[in-house]
């Protein structure tokens, strides 16, 4: 029973919104009145409230799973929750060969380990607490509106889960299908271009990624059979055990970074987001920066960092200058906008050229931190948006000219703004303090070649020029809530709109959507623990241990391997319970979070 | 051995063409009655030569200048699947009195498509493919009065003679060349002058087929003047017969390999395909960056898909090993998905009137999400399959052609392989910019228009139903498939002769039975 829900759970958490759109999409009611609207939300509400239910057993589950060698997977970093069944594959009689082998391989393969299982519970609380917040916003096309919110989050939810290049590839163009018409149809003025030049930029990117795809699933057919090569397969397991050429990784790693950048957005690809951000409606801006922008540094993360180590050496300089030029640029960019949304918007892209520096730092505090500033951003950024679709409700402008003094107006609304702008800045006891420190930590000792954590590309100036970028936030956050909230009360000619029946001050739907982020905020600030014991050790497995063996030194590692278990493939072994991870950077484990990286006791020899 | 027995190899093609004329019959009696039954009749030998197609024994044996094999019998399939479809959606297009005329077409071209992928002699070929123009010529003007249609109509058919006329005139060539006309005994030297010429010449005639550049510039004329469900037979058939004659052609100078990993082009012939397929794709493309009519876009959109298509042409035949290599089945496994989007396509278009006509222009289809929202979805998904979104058939089209091309690593030339992928991808993403102009104007736009449905359209509503849920099918469940179109690599005339000479008659041995 257990093992079933184990391994179905994550494909219920895929099918549940897909159910769910198609389930809106035929609801017989007309857009015209008020109830029917209501009807409409309110079954959406539900529907994605099942499936936040569902996520958070998931993540239980996560927490309980044990690995093949019955250890916690937990600790070992390792994926759990795998289901992997055949999708296309060759098919007996209709082949020209018979009994032809297993040529054509390709995986409906999920699976959620350390760095992937909170993104996911994010997308369904996101989604949930951004199908809420539109009850009062959207008012044509409700229906299609929540349709494609749901269809959006079967989108999210199985681009964290896949764990099949081309499946993650599946689901990661997917989602560009229902954000389009989400901005598109229900977006501001601009809408139209707003959203075409959104779809293409990225999927511009996306289609070199392709080609990178396609190729890697060839060098995977080329590997000798005993490797699991022979396939035509876009597994990981199979594709981490491709011994690529410096110059094919080279390639692939452009190529794959193509996507990802733009999806980022990295610093010179970002012209795209603003806009994109402005014209889109709350619920759209929520998703947009809180997991979609997260499935670029995923994918950094999951394919670029590890697929391609040696390429990741040797662009990891060129990727921070160009995160700390975002960081920097955009924060400065930042302080200049004259409208809310767009200042949250250039702060998405500062806050992300964090998340790309604390990941090239290859150290464990820094791609930590960069996990965990994606969580972080998640959650300051959305209810930053959120917050500011609160005001542009009421006042039909997010223009700083226009507003002013709304502190006394609505003073419930003017907390959220102050907390969640000083959870974006980096308060100490806020999320994003943690999450920056250990950003900076890592690239700032990436030099240092501790025991088992070699060196890694970035140093101290990196760390230096980024932390202006945490001056800079404090700097634009704080004007805006000054300018906002606070000196003589300035509102639009027209006043406080009264038509749409929203009182003054947030209504308790609004407090309820916001209290919950900043209750997570606070408490990831406070004690983050539980979280970073989640990522760390999938940090080392899922990434660094791919990293650190050197192409060039990679005997003794691989004698590693062998002398723990019987996986003698050239990968770094799983195996925890016999030994723990060969890279734990021991610069971080000493001085910093020491606790973080206790293992259960069961799990020692 | 009796004539049935002789016979019985080639029953689809003898079914549908002798319902062809049963149809075209039928259709000029005086009895109202008869002529409505045409349609009926037309789908019934449709689905009667598809069940034997179905049921016929597998094996290849050539006699009589035919080739019975793998590809003819998965060109049976997919032409005789996707040519109901097509005739669904013809259904309620003609007159009364043209009925009879339309159905009969398009069973005669369907006949023609038959007969290309089972010649095996230069002159069957010639005349299969003319059996397959020629009543596009018919349809594109039939039972229209407009101006375009008949521009359309008179441009298709001098173009068309001229391109006939420069494949025949290559076919000569080839037959001087080699002093037989059977292409599986044809064994040319591919670097001799008069092969060569023969070769380019003939390619040049099918270019036409299948909009290539430079051949491509009839293309949005006729797409815009004939009607849009015959804009959907367009955009199949041609292609389809173009496609298989190139295989054909470029089997002649295929060596003596039974495990073939490309063609042995020699290094000018490559370089001429590799120019004609990056041009083709880039051309299309770019142009139908800049039309405002859906009908034209979608006409550059079919000149840019033949450039894929000629993509996998290019990689060629690569036997055994991953069905993801060959470039042969790639191409058979794109067009079946591309006719079917295409025709999706255009069967939306025909399906709505804006001010009480034909819908073409984006300003007509603007607006449609909220007047029609079951079209636009329809529209919606036919446009992201031809933009290659997952998980439309589409995407799995271009994986597979893509992929043949990125995983020739045994080509003599990978890298200007590799290269044309990149081309390709590049090229879809070009495409989507105007792909979601149709998109947009569908679902953003308000409509500027009154627009409704063609009335008593329900041969269009089921063919459109078909085509919607054969690409999502194919998207999400492609297996079958690609297993169909693995099966053709297998028939290159020349590894067959090799390993079993070609039986007496077309009876197939026992043993071949499957």
């Amino acid at each position: 029973m257990m093992a079933i829900l184990n391994e179905w759970v994550l494909t219920w958490l895929i099918i549940l919104p897909l159910v769910g759109t198609i389930a809106v999409a035929i609801m017989r009611t007309a857009d015209d009145t008020d109830a029917d609207r209501r009807r409409v939300g309110r079954a959406a509400f539900a529907w994605s409230l099942a499936v936040l239910a569902l996520a958070v057993a998931m993540v239980l589950l996560f927490c309980r799973a044990r690995d093949e060698t019955g250890g916690p997977a937990v600790a070992a970093g390792e994926f759990a929750l795998s289901q992997n069944v055949s999708w296309i594959g060759d098919v007996e009689g209709l082949e020209p060969v018979p009994r032809a082998p297993r040529y054509l391989d390709l995986r409906y393969h999920v699976g959620v380990d350390g760095l992937s299982v909170w993104l996911v519970l994010l997308s369904a609380l996101l989604t949930t607490l951004s199908v809420w917040a539109s009850f009062t916003y959207i008012r044509t096309r409700v229906k299609e509106f929540y349709a494609l919110v749901l269809l959006l989050e079967m989108g999210m939810i199985g681009v964290f889960c896949a764990r099949d290049l081309l499946l993650f590839y599946v689901f990661f163009e997917f989602t560009l299908i229902p954000l389009f018409f989400l901005i598109a149809i229900w977006g501001g003025t601009e809408r139209r271009f707003a959203a075409i030049k959104f779809f293409l930029y990225t999927f511009t990117g996306s289609m070199l990624t392709f080609a990178g795809v396609l190729y890697l699933a060839y060098a995977a057919y080329s590997l000798p059979a005993e490797l699991g090569g022979g396939r035509f397969t876009f597994d990981l397991d199979t594709l981490h055990r491709l011994r690529l050429t410096d110059r094919e990784q080279w390639w692939l790693f452009l190529a794959f970074a193509a996507g990802f950048a733009v999806k980022v957005p990295l610093w010179p690809f970002h012209t795209w987001l603003p806009l994109a951000h402005t014209e889109a409606p709350t619920a759209g801006s929520v998703l947009l920066a809180g997991i979609l922008l997260k499935l670029g540094t995923y994918g950094f993360l999951r394919f670029n960092i590890p697929l391609f180590p040696a390429a990741t050496q040797t662009f990891a300089p060129m990727l921070a200058v160009l995160a700390i030029i975002g960081v920097v640029y955009a924060a400065l960019a930042a302080w200049v906008q004259g409208d809310m949304k767009k200042l949250v918007a250039y702060s998405s892209v500062s806050h992300l050229g964090f998340c790309i520096l604390g990941m090239f730092s290859l150290k464990q505090a820094g791609v930590t931190g960069s996990v965990l500033h994606m969580i972080n951003h998640g959650l300051s950024t959305g209810a930053l948006f959120l917050v500011v679709g609160m005001i542009y409700e009421r006042y039909h402008t997010r223009e700083f000219g226009r507003l002013g003094g709304l502190a006394r107006r609505m003073p419930t609304l003017s907390f959220f703004l102050v907390f969640f702008a000083l959870a974006s800045i980096g308060v100490p006891g806020l999320t994003g303090f943690v999450s920056e420190v250990l950003v900076l930590l890592g690239t700032s000792t990436a030099r240092q070649a501790t025991a088992g954590s070699p060196a890694g590309p970035l140093g101290v100036a990196y760390a230096a020029f980024a932390a202006t970028g945490v001056i800079l936030s404090a700097i634009y956050m704080l004007a805006m809530c000054q300018r906002v909230l606070f000196g003589p009360l300035v509102e639009p000619a027209g006043g406080h709109h009264e038509a749409h029946d929203l009182p003054a001050d947030l209504t308790r739907r609004e407090i309820a959507i916001l209290t919950p982020i900043a209750v997570l905020c606070l408490v990831l600030g406070i004690y983050p623990k539980p979280v970073i014991d989640t990522i760390n050790p999938a940090v080392d497995r899922q990434v660094l241990a791919f990293v650190h063996p050197q192409p060039d030194a990679r005997e003794p590692l691989d004698a590693f391997a062998d002398a723990n278990s019987k996986d003698k493939v050239g990968r770094v072994n799983s195996d925890t319970s016999q030994g723990r991870a060969p890279v734990a950077d021991s610069y971080f484990h000493t001085f910093t979070l020491s606790h973080v990286h206790t293992l259960p006791p069961e799990a020692h020899p | 051995m009796n004539g049935g027995d002789l016979l019985r190899p080639i029953a689809p093609e003898l079914t549908v063409l002798v319902g062809a004329c049963v149809v075209l019959l039928a259709g000029v009696t005086r009895a109202g009655r008869a002529r409505g039954l045409t349609g009926w009749l037309a789908l019934g030998t449709i689905v009667t030569a598809l069940l034997i197609a179905w049921n016929s024994p597998a094996g290849n044996g050539t006699a009589f200048g035919m080739r019975v094999g793998d590809l003819a019998w998965y060109v049976r399939m997919i032409a005789l699947a996707v040519g109901a479809v097509v005739l669904l959606v013809h259904w309620q297009l003609p007159s009364a009195d043209e009925r009879g005329d339309v159905f009969a077409m398009i069973l005669f071209s369907l006949a023609g498509i038959l007969g290309t992928a089972l010649a095996d002699d230069l002159v069957l070929l010639f005349l299969s493919l003319e059996l397959v123009s020629v009543p596009t010529y018919v349809l594109v003007s039939i039972g229209r009065s407009d101006v375009r249609a008949q521009e359309a109509g008179v441009k298709y058919f001098f173009l068309g003679a001229l391109a006939s006329a420069l494949m025949v005139y290559g076919f000569s060539f080839l037959y001087g060349a080699s002093g037989t006309t059977a292409i599986s005994t044809m064994a040319l030297n591919p670097r001799g002058g008069y092969a060569t010429l023969g070769l380019v010449l003939a390619f040049a005639g099918l270019a036409y087929k299948i909009a290539a550049v430079p051949f491509h510039a009839y293309v949005a004329d006729v797409y815009q003047g004939a009607a849009s469900p015959v804009t959907g037979l367009l955009g199949f058939f041609p292609k389809l017969a173009g496609f298989i004659a190139i295989m054909k052609l470029l089997w002649i100078v295929q060596p003596f390999d039974p495990v073939a990993t490309g063609w042995n082009l020699p290094w000018a012939a490559f370089v001429f395909l590799w120019i004609v397929a990056a041009a083709t794709m880039t051309v299309g493309n770019v142009l139908g960056l800049m039309q405002t009519n859906v009908k034209r876009m979608l006409a550059y959109s079919s000149i840019a898909h033949s450039g894929y298509m000629l993509v996998g042409v290019l990689v060629g035949p690569v036997t055994g090993g991953a069905a993801f290599r060959d470039g042969i089945s790639a191409v058979l496994f794109y067009i079946v998905i591309y006719g079917l989007m295409n025709l999706g396509a255009f069967t939306v278009l025909a399906m709505i009137t804006s001010d009480g006509r034909a819908a073409e222009d984006l300003d007509d289809v603007a607006g449609l999400a909220r007047r029609q929202p079951v079209a636009a979805l329809a529209l919606a998904v036919c446009v992201f399959s031809l933009m290659g979104m997952p998980p439309t058939a589409g995407f799995l089209g271009k994986l597979y052609v893509f992929s043949s091309a990125l995983a020739a690593g045994n080509n003599p030339y990978y890298s200007a392989l590799i290269a044309l992928a990149i081309i390709g991808v590049i090229n879809s993403a070009i495409a989507a910019a105007y792909y979601l102009r149709i998109i947009g104007a569908c679902y953003v736009r308000d409509a500027v228009r009154e627009l409704g449905v063609v009335p008593k359209s329900f041969g269009l509503q089921l063919g459109l139903v078909i085509c919607c849920t054969a690409v999502l099918l194919i998207g999400l469940w492609p297996r079958g498939l690609i297993a169909m179109a693995r099966r053709p690599f297998h028939d290159a005339p020349v590894t067959t002769l090799v390993h079993t000479p070609p039986p007496p008659t077309m009876m197939n041995s026992p043993s071949a039975q499957r």
